[in-house]
This record gives structure tokens, sequence and C-alpha cells, in this order.
């Protein structure tokens, strides 16, 4: 029988009607640290999918190299990469609720970050970076889930990007070994299905079909 | 005690016991810390995060019979 990457068999699942699913997600809130490659096309799969309430970080502003995998446009480089995203997504939907912060997020203010949040992303691009979001999101915030990222660089197959459930609360999209220190390139296709793993991930978490 | 120890990506050429996958059955003494699993296996120095029973943990912490040490280390890119 065909399960997913979490173990729970997805013929086992009550079926959610496309207006209970979008009125679902509609009142949660998702906060995504980090809008590059996987913030910003993350965050547009979840504003598609019905999730209106999101906060937006980032310390960066959009650049032409940025326009390989992340979703913004030539007409937004040099803009901040929130206030861009945040255009982006209101394009999409316009009753998106966005609370962006154009901040370096480091041990002081990340909590504060993700104040009100049902599910956070981890979505920045430094290994050093990813360990203090998940270090502090499992001490402070334990109960609230947490989807990384980890192993996305490079062309291998796309079939090696799974999502797996590594603790309680913190799921991990990738294939947790393609490092970019590596000298692996980032690609478009993957970074996007990466991106998708941990869209999908939120949803399946809002919906409460990812267990205790 | 027994305890087992899970190491994720890189790290899982680290072990010392035989067998598949991530995890491993391994006998520890009593009092033992996650920083001395850490040393015992000489984990490189680099950023991971590590949890227990499926907790998040700090290294400092002593592990107990029965448990199941998991150590994960966040790789670049995004």
């Amino acid at each position: 029988m065909p399960t997913d990457t979490t173990g729970a068999p997805d013929s086992g699942e009550r079926m959610i009607p496309q207006e209970e699913l979008r009125r679902i997600l509609a009142s949660k809130t998702v906060a995504i640290l980090g809008c590059g490659g996987l913030g910003s096309n993350c965050a547009a799969m979840l504003v598609r999918s019905g999730v209106l309430k999101l906060t937006l970080v980032d310390f960066d502003t959009v650049e032409a190299g940025n326009l390989n995998r992340q979703m913004f446009f030539t007409d937004q480089v040099g803009m901040i990469k929130v206030d861009a995203l945040a255009i982006t997504l209101g394009r999409i939907d316009p009753s998106v609720n966005l609370r962006v912060i154009h901040e370096c997020i480091n041990a002081e203010n990340m909590l504060g970050m993700i104040t009100g949040a049902d599910v956070i992303v981890e979505a920045v691009d430094s290994a050093e970076t990813k360990a203090l979001i998940l270090h502090l999101c499992g001490r402070e915030v334990p109960d609230v889930p947490l989807i990384s990222a980890s192993g996305l660089a490079g062309h291998a197959s796309a079939n090696r990007i799974e999502t797996i459930r590594l603790a309680d609360s913190l799921w991990v999209a990738g294939d947790l070994t393609s490092d970019i220190r590596d000298g692996h390139a980032l690609v478009a296709s993957r970074v996007m299905i990466a991106a998708a793993h941990q869209a999908h991930a939120v949803i399946r978490i809002l919906l409460g079909l990812e267990g205790a | 005690m027994k305890v087992d120890i899970a190491l994720f990506a890189s790290l899982s050429g680290f072990h010392t016991e035989a067998g598949d996958g991530h995890t491993r059955h391994y006998e520890l003494a009593p009092g033992t810390t996650i920083a001395d699993v850490i040393a015992m296996f000489g984990l490189p120095d680099q950023p991971r995060i590590v949890f227990v029973g499926g907790r998040h943990a700090e290294e400092t912490s002593e592990l107990h019979e029965g448990e199941r040490l998991a150590i994960f280390p966040p790789v670049a890119g995004g």
C-alpha cells in the first residue's frame, strides 16, 4: 500500500472538501524564517492553498542571481525581499494578512518573530542558522510544529527529496545530505520541490493529518 | 545501560556498531552524557541538533536506560 514518508497511509485519511480545507487553512498562522529559494516558493504555495496569515522574515534584498530559483521578478531586483514577496502574495490573494520582518535572524530576536505561529517554516540557507532555529524552537516552543529543509542542492534525482519526521515536532524536507558547501549548484526544480514538500507538510499539519 | 542511537545523514558513517538504517543499539556506562557519546564517535565539529525520545535535548544531558538519542546535522542550502 502506498504510504507517505511520515508513515501515515494516505488511504486511511478522511477526505476534506475544498471549502472546509480552505476554511481551516485561512484560520491558521504560519511563520516563514527566510524568504529565498525555499521560503518565497513555500509562501506562494501556502497562499495559493488558502493559508492567509503569514509572518515573513528575511534580511536580504532581491538580486538578479536569485531569479533562477526564487519567487521574485526582474522588476523587483534591488527591493527588500520581504516587501517584494508581500506584493507578489497580495497579487495571488489580496486578502492575505502579512506580518513582514526585515531583520537578520539571531538568538535574541527569533522568538519574537514566531509569536502566534501555528507552524514554523525554517527556510534559511546557512547550516549554522538552521541549527540555531532548530535548537531554539526545540527548547522554547517544543510543541509548535517546525518544518525544516536540509539537502536540496545539486541535480541529483528529485525522488531523493522526501519529508521525514525526525522528532515529535520536527519535519525535515530534503535528501539530508546535498550541501552547497560541497560545490553543488542550486537548481530551481530541486529547490522548489523541497519548498513544495515544506508547504505540503505545513498543510497536512494544519489539517490535523500528521498526528500528535 | 542500553540506548538506541540514531545518526543521520553524513553522521551515519560514524556508527561503531554494525547494522542497517540510522539507528543502532549501544551499551553505555551509567551517567554517560550526550557530549560523551559525541566524543566517543568522534563526530565532526559542525552544526547539529540532538533529540532524546523525540524531544530537543542539550548536549550536557545524561542518557538513561532505554532512551533513543538522535543526532541530526543540517546542511546548507535554501
